[in-house]
């Protein structure tokens, strides 16, 4: 028999029981759709999430400090000492062209901010020179600050999209002087207690949109020079909160985190590594943690789906078991007039095939239907919702691998079938 | 000399039924038909004709003796070689037609081409059949849109079309009336006459009448073979009107 009238003969039988092959399929459309659906999700998350770690900058090595820890007590290592920005020029001189940049953090904490009358309460950190080039994140106007700007603590300030549009409106920034403002003694309102320092800065430049990290908003801050930071603003002259070295490439990044480390284990006069007050940390491991976890998430959605295939693949079985049933005397006609075992064992375990190709082939078009819907979700907007052609393959495949195995038993029953039985069969 | 289409040779079959009982269907059967005969197979129920009939189609294997059909020793075959025995040398007609009710006329009559022969020459011999037996016009009338008789007439085209060496009739006209049975029989003796070989397993004598030879089966032997001397014409019971008298 041909595979040309297999077919005919499987589609022919489908159509004939309408509802009862569209109520089969159903099972395995049900399944495909979950597997499309919730790995493509799963997939979406994960590239969301990666994305939020690449748009901090790409190919950064970042190192804090860690204190030590003497008899429990976290922070209370009296040999512990600082990470400074002596150690980032010397990161910065020693490895030169074999690092693409690197820079220095200090956290200042939260001031407020006043500018042409308007009011406003953000983030403000000192940083390096290089800051643009190691998180990949120019300014849109004007331009950010140079090391001329660190060597004389001077009081200019670079602030994030939204804080700009905060302050000034439509105003271009560039130029315009701020005042920071921190309160600090007595407290509240009516204390007369309180005192205020007030700091002028000049705005050198604006940064470019960034988006939220994490549902931060990065565009939300102010960055000053670190040493008018460090000088003016919080008083810790020996301190930053973290140095980042941004590495050539991807590949480089395992060497670039073990010469940083060995440069500063070597600064701080460290022998046992294993003693290091500072932690040195890549985007590859972070990524790496970060995608385990999202992997795991996918697997379990994957499995879901798989369940419900599972279901489906039996109520298949099923029907096709009642099928065979009914079609006995069928089956012995056929053998009849000349089918062979092998052509009764193809024409059931084609229509098994058919009935879950099918199935999986709309459950495909159902499953990319509901991550569209998803897309429409606020919440899940910005997930970048993936269906891969190796989903897609995966699921054909899988459906038609469904309808083979639980195809194939019933078909046997049929295949086996004795010719005189099967005709007499009422 | 003409050739035997079939030759069987001390042919047994025990059926077991349960554990303990066993049923000795056939108890060393001899027969030979031969090209172009005609030949009813009678005898009261349990007399082994069917057994003999299934047997004869390749639908079931003997236990003992030897089966040579169209020259072929079918009793050492395998299943999927008796299958391909059945589709080239033998044409079923059942009691109760057996066509498949999804399928329409020329469909079903395709069937056996579907399982050995050549797909472009399918609907041509298919239709061919069909006009043989009078129904060139019903080609695309399922079998719950036809007559009995129709029915019969469509599973007789489908026997005819792989044309094979004996056509094996099991009760054909069972099921129908009298005028219809009488188209039916008309259309074997018209076969026949031009050269098929028919067996046809009945209980009417009425039927038998209209064979050339009658076969009469008792307790798993054969217990009477003679020839009819002047086998009734269906054609002329046909003009005469019998199903109109009745």
């Amino acid at each position: 028999m041909k595979l040309y009238d297999s077919f005919r003969s499987a589609l022919q039988s489908l159509v004939v029981n309408k509802l009862r092959s569209a109520l089969t399929m159903l099972g395995v459309i049900i399944g495909v759709a979950a597997v499309i659906a919730m790995v493509s999700v799963g997939n979406g998350a994960s590239q969301s999430v990666q994305n939020t770690i690449l748009n901090l900058g790409s190919n950064l090595v970042t190192v804090q400090p860690q204190f030590g820890n003497d008899n429990g007590l976290k922070g209370a290592g009296a040999q512990a000492q600082n990470l400074t920005l002596d150690d980032m020029r010397s990161i910065q001189d020693q490895l030169g062209a074999s690092i693409a940049a690197a820079e220095a953090e200090q956290q200042a904490g939260r001031w407020q901010v006043t500018a042409a009358g308007q009011n406003w309460n953000t983030q403000v950190s000192g940083v390096t020179e290089d800051y643009p080039i190691v998180r990949d994140w120019g300014v849109d106007s004007g331009e950010f600050f140079a090391t001329s700007d660190l060597n004389v603590n001077a009081q200019v300030a670079v602030l994030g999209a939204t804080t700009a549009t905060n302050l000034f409106g439509d105003i271009d920034p560039v130029g315009q002087t701020i005042q920071l403002r921190q309160a600090f003694g007595g407290g509240g309102q009516g204390g007369g207690q309180q005192r205020a320092r007030i700091l002028n800065f000049r705005v050198v430049g604006v940064l470019g949109i960034k988006g939220s990290t994490f549902g931060f908003s990065r565009d939300d801050q102010i960055l000053v020079p670190l040493t008018t930071a460090q000088h003016v603003l919080t008083g810790q002259l020996n301190r930053v909160s973290q140095i980042v070295v941004k590495a050539t490439s991807s590949d480089t990044m395992e060497l670039t985190t073990s010469d940083v480390n060995n440069i500063l284990l070597q600064r701080h006069n460290i022998g046992d590594p294993a003693n290091a007050d500072f932690t040195v940390t890549n985007q590859n491991d972070t990524l790496a943690a970060l995608s385990s976890v999202t992997g795991t998430f996918t697997l379990l959605l994957g499995a879901i789906g798989g369940i419900s295939l599972l279901v489906g693949g039996i109520g298949i079985m099923n029907i096709m078991l009642v099928s065979v049933n009914e079609r006995t005397r069928e089956i012995g006609i056929r053998k009849a007039v000349g089918a062979r075992r092998g052509d009764i064992l193809n024409q059931f375990l084609i229509e098994a095939i058919a009935l879950t190709g099918l199935g999986g082939v709309i459950g495909i078009l159902l499953g990319w239907a509901i991550t569209v819907v998803v897309h429409q979700i606020p919440q899940a907007a910005s997930l970048p919702l993936l269906i891969t052609s190796g989903t897609v393959i995966i699921a054909v495949g899988v459906s038609v691998a469904i309808g083979v195995v639980f195809g194939l038993y019933p078909a046997m029953r049929a295949a086996r079938l004795h010719p005189i039985q099967a005709l007499r069969y009422e | 000399m003409i050739q035997s289409v079939v030759q069987l040779r001390g042919v047994t079959k025990t059926y077991r039924i349960g554990r303990e009982i066993t049923v000795n269907a056939l108890r060393g059967v001899d027969l030979d038909v031969r090209a172009a005969e005609f030949v009813a197979i009678m005898g009261p129920s349990g007399s082994g004709k069917s057994t003999l009939m299934n047997i004869l189609g390749c639908l079931d294997v003997a236990d003992g003796g030897t089966y040579i059909l169209a020259g072929e020793n079918v009793g050492k075959l395998s299943d999927g070689q008796l299958a391909g025995i059945r589709n080239k040398h033998v044409g079923f007609v059942f009691q109760t037609y057996n066509l498949l009710s999804r399928l329409n006329a020329i469909e079903n009559v395709e069937l056996p081409l579907i399982y050995g022969g050549d797909r472009k020459q399918r609907r041509e011999r298919a239709l061919a059949a069909l006009e043989q037996v009078g129904l060139g016009d019903r080609i695309h009338h399922r079998p719950s849109e036809l007559s009995g008789g129709q029915q019969q007439r469509v599973a007789i085209a489908r026997a005819l079309l792989n044309d094979p060496s004996m056509i094996l009739a099991d009760e054909p006209t069972g099921n129908l009336d009298s005028r219809s049975s009488a188209e039916i029989l008309s259309i074997f003796q018209r076969l026949n006459d031009m050269g098929k070989t028919v067996v046809m397993v009945t209980h009417e004598p009425d039927v038998a009448a209209h064979c050339k030879r009658i076969v009469r089966m008792r307790d798993g032997l054969i217990a009477r073979d003679e020839l009819v001397p002047r086998p009734r014409r269906a054609e002329d019971e046909l003009a005469v009107g019998i199903g109109a008298a009745e």
